[in-house]
């Protein structure tokens, strides 16, 4: 009986999604993603990188200690913090970011997908929305451990979201004008097989590029938990799994935007078809879909290795002068392939 | 080379200190030369010695001399833009009676540069200059400045290295 | 806050120094204290006052590093405080020791001999590139890249490599001394040196494309804490920071030392004024510094043989000492300059750093010790520039700006 509602809860595909796809590989991917950042910027940097832990993995290991120590390691709650929303904030953030994958359907074959069709045709509306809600608990979490360095993060945070959340939206929605549909499954299939948006509609493809890495703050936009001013923004205060939470969060929404930007802009599971079957019909377009993720994630953590990070108002000023312009042009453009029916 | 710009910038000087009527005494270094004025006059002075092209303070500095009972304090200027005199040292100072908190008008008016360093000549040596905009120990903690330690009579106690020495008994 | 409202600005306007944009602004600042446990304060503290996102206000509360070596100068004989000093700032040691020599030496009335002069400059100039490259990691890493800090820290070794080759010592080499210098180059040197500086300019090249002329780096430096050429002699900023601000004060040029008035090279003098300008000035500097190298290689290897230390030192020399500095070009300082006793009289040091001008004010008395040392370190001077420079900047260009000024705490605070 009990096993029954577990195995109903479990096999319910949404929850399964989460748990699997969007716990399970976003926290493989940070690992993968952070190593793969400090070893080619390593590589760039002329050493070598994480290397003792698994010499023969070229140190892969070393994240795995290292978020073995996050999990043992003491959570110091500082007196003057409030405490209800300084614990509940980095959880429920890191929770929120990866529930846009819920929604998102791996594959054409809608005996996989995680809502049923109807309810499918507004997966991209469903996903962006749960998109914008985590950065509120990045600034909640500034707010709450009562430290002036936190609050200033938090503030620049505050100041960030306004500038790239538009751009975001913008640019996905000009693929949907494009096709025609909010259906992720059919926006996918309509790419397929080398119809990519990133080559039809290079510029709302950029514009997202830009805002994603606003919003997860890879470099050149690392502004809120800017090291050499604000010590480490939001989380100055938080220590252990806490602070684990936070900063692998943003890892995990550059995955989860990445596994979007897959989806809208890189064809999904194209060339592949997917066929019947749990395995040709799940396991493999959803694999796929997940190494196009790997790779926006990858290019976006290599930027820290070039870049240093801009100031707050010229990343606000890029991002309303330039940016923004750019990401209508796509829409623009998104438009008019819908009118000649390119897409 | 450098021997014709401080001869010139001397005659400068003392052309500049002439001209309004401070009395000085010349006390000669290696390389630089100094001009001891009046207490009274020292603002002055450092006026006319900055319409003169002496626009910077590389430093001040204070001597304490125990034996003779008094304190100098000299600022040694230069001009970093006037060609002519560009490098030469010269100073401007003043005797001190060496008394617990001597005080001196401040020349962070004249010269900016010398704001800190007048701080500093402060903690170390307790002279106390009237006018400065914001007087407080610069590199010291207020209550190891208050020892005054370049005085002479504040003696570095040296630590053995089996015993530390609290930090409250230094000096 | 009705009523309570402050004006800031106001002070020193009749010298031009307009730092701080007028504005009217509410009593209730934000305050905020940057170190000195701070990422990006170093061992300092600047407490700034920030209205909105922009600062009104700012005090460096310096001192943290504070190591008492005015004092320390004066109970520690005349050689000992050479190894002290250079702890002020342990990668320019040789430009930062050498001003005291000089103004031991005019005490003494003695004066280095030719090839120790050339030698002291090879230093000097090695110590210069070390710890120009040095400030540019800090810079990197202030500014968020980390490459620069990676890129600069290594290529440091080289020149670091070549100062320990030279004196033995990475750091503290303690190379000049009274009469002369420690110790004569070996025969591969000249060619290390050419091989470096080789091996430099073309990293110089990565530099530019990767920091100089990046997008980022460029815009976050333009027209960000600009200092105008008034305000550097108002203020007496030194240095690099000073030729970036349009005032070609270099004590190279202005009051030359050892062997600068023979060699060729140019003082590089930036008008604007600005964090980016500075940057350029050190990169220049870098360039000239390398090309006076191959001047001081060059002769070193004509004039082979020539002594390296006084004669009232090498005189007293036992036959041991003497087999020592002619089989290994050593010169031994023997046990006698330990009580050593300087004529009495007063000189002033003054040499040019990485950082600017430091100046020693060397009192004796005649005794074993000196009476007074006076030190003011370039950084020391430049530490006003944080009071005036930041005030009308955003919180954001704090790292800029520290980092443009090279600012470097142990120095600053002797």
């Amino acid at each position: 009986m009990v096993l029954d509602v577990v195995e109903a809860i479990l096999g319910f595909p949404p929850v399964w999604q989460v748990l699997v796809v969007g716990f399970g590989f976003s926290l493989l991917v940070s690992v993968v993603a952070v190593w793969f950042e400090r070893k080619t910027a390593a590589r760039v940097q002329r050493r070598l990188g994480p290397y003792w832990a698994s010499p023969r993995l070229g140190g892969l290991l070393h994240l795995v200690a290292d978020m073995l120590r996050y999990a043992f390691q003491q959570v110091i709650i500082p007196r003057g913090v409030d405490m209800t929303p300084f614990l509940v904030a980095p959880i429920v953030g890191m929770v929120i970011s990866i529930l846009p994958v819920a929604v998102v359907p791996f594959t054409s074959n809608p005996q996989y997908w995680p809502l049923p069709p109807g309810a499918m045709e507004y997966s991209l509306l469903i996903a962006l929305a749960i998109t914008t809600l985590p950065p509120i608990f990045i600034v909640a979490a500034g707010w709450a451990s009562n430290n002036k360095f936190a609050v200033i993060g938090g503030l620049r945070e505050a100041f960030i979201i306004t500038a790239y959340e538009l751009i975001a939206i913008l640019g996905f929605l000009a693929v949907a004008a494009a096709v025609g549909s909010f259906n992720l499954a059919v926006i996918a299939e309509a790419q397929n097989p080398v119809k990519w948006f990133m080559l039809l509609n290079p510029l709302a493809f950029l514009a997202v590029i830009i805002a994603v890495a606003m919003s997860t703050s890879a470099f050149p936009f690392e502004i809120p938990e800017s090291e050499s001013e604000v010590v480490a923004g939001p989380f100055t205060e938080y220590s252990g799994l806490l602070y684990a939470l936070n900063m692998g969060g943003a890892y995990m929404r550059r995955f989860i935007y990445g596994i979007l930007i897959a989806l809208t802009f890189m064809g999904g599971w194209a060339p592949y078809n997917p066929g019947e079957g749990i395995f040709a019909g799940y396991i493999v377009p959803s694999l796929i879909v997940t190494v196009k993720a790997l790779i926006i994630v990858l290019a976006i953590s290599f930027l820290r290795a070039v870049y240093g990070r801009y100031r707050l108002d010229q990343a606000l000023d890029i991002a309303w002068r330039l940016t923004l312009p750019l990401a209508l042009l796509g829409l623009a453009l998104g438009i008019i392939q819908a009118f000649i029916g390119l897409a | 080379m450098a021997a014709d710009k401080l001869s010139t910038a001397r005659q400068r000087a003392e052309e500049a200190l002439k001209s309004i009527g401070v009395s000085y005494s010349v006390e000669e270094g290696a390389n630089f030369v100094e001009f001891i004025v009046d207490v009274a006059r020292l603002k002055d002075a450092a006026l006319a010695l900055k319409n003169a092209g002496f626009g910077t303070v590389v430093s001040v500095t204070a001597t304490d001399y125990p034996k003779k009972n008094t304190i100098k304090v000299v600022y040694h200027v230069t001009s970093m833009i006037d060609d002519e005199v560009k490098g030469a040292i010269i100073g401007v100072g003043v005797y001190l009676p060496r008394i617990d908190k001597p005080s001196m008008p401040s020349l962070t008016g004249v010269w900016l540069s010398a704001e800190f360093m007048e701080r500093e000549v402060f903690e170390f040596f307790g002279v106390e200059f009237e006018g400065h905009p914001d007087l407080k120990p610069l590199l010291l903690i207020p209550p190891l400045a208050e020892k005054r330690p370049l005085r002479k009579d504040f003696v570095v106690r040296e630590e053995n290295i089996y015993e530390g020495v609290p930090f409250s008994n230094v000096g | 806050m009705s009523g309570d409202i402050r004006f800031y600005g106001a002070f020193k306007d009749e010298l031009g120094l307009k730092t701080i944009p007028s504005r009217r602004i509410a009593k209730d600042t934000y305050e905020i204290f940057i170190g000195p446990q701070h990422p990006g304060s170093g061992h300092m503290r600047i407490i700034i006052k920030v209205d909105g996102d922009v600062i009104v206000e700012a005090e460096p509360d310096i001192g943290y590093v504070h190591r008492t070596m005015e004092k320390l100068g004066e109970i520690r004989g005349w050689i000992k405080p050479i190894p002290l000093f250079e702890r002020m700032a342990i990668h320019d040691a040789c430009n930062i020791t050498l001003p005291y020599v000089r103004a031991v030496e005019k005490l003494m009335g003695v004066e280095a001999p030719e090839r120790a002069k050339y030698l002291r400059v090879l230093l000097c100039e090695i110590n210069r590139i070390a710890a120009h490259l040095y400030g540019f990691a800090i810079f990197g890493i202030f500014l968020g890249h980390s490459t620069m800090y990676m890129w600069a820290m290594g290529d440091r070794e080289v020149w670091i490599e070549l100062a320990q080759e030279l004196t033995g010592a990475r750091l503290t080499h303690s190379y000049p001394v009274p009469g002369g210098v420690r110790r004569d180059i070996h025969d591969e040197y000249p060619d290390m040196v050419r091989r470096a500086i080789r091996y430099m300019r073309k990293r110089l090249e990565d530099y530019r494309k990767l920091f100089l002329d990046n997008p980022v780096i460029k815009s976050r430096l333009e027209g960000v804490g600009v200092i105008s050429k008034k305000q550097v002699v108002e203020l007496g900023i030194v240095g690099p920071n000073a030729r970036g601000s349009g005032v070609a004060y270099d004590v190279r040029l202005a009051d030359p030392y050892e062997v600068y008035d023979q060699l060729d090279f140019e003082i590089p003098v930036f008008e604007e004024g600005d964090a980016l300008a500075r940057t350029y000035v050190r990169v220049e500097e870098i360039k000239q510094s390398m090309n006076i190298l191959e001047q001081v290689v060059d002769w070193l290897e004509k004039h082979k043989g020539e002594p390296i230390i006084h004669e009232s030192v090498s005189s007293k020399y036992g036959p041991v000492h003497k087999k020592v500095l002619q089989e290994q070009r050593r010169a031994k300082l023997l046990p006698l300059h330990a009580t050593m006793k300087v004529p009495a009289g007063r000189a002033i040091g003054r040499g040019e750093t990485a950082r600017g001008e430091v100046i020693y004010y060397v009192e004796s008395d005649g005794g074993l010790n000196p009476y007074r040392v006076r030190i003011v370190t370039p950084s020391a001077r430049n530490a006003i520039a944080f009071k005036y420079a930041l005030p009308g900047h955003k919180v954001m260009d704090l790292p800029a700006i520290y980092g443009s000024l090279d600012y470097f705490p142990p120095e600053s605070d002797r």
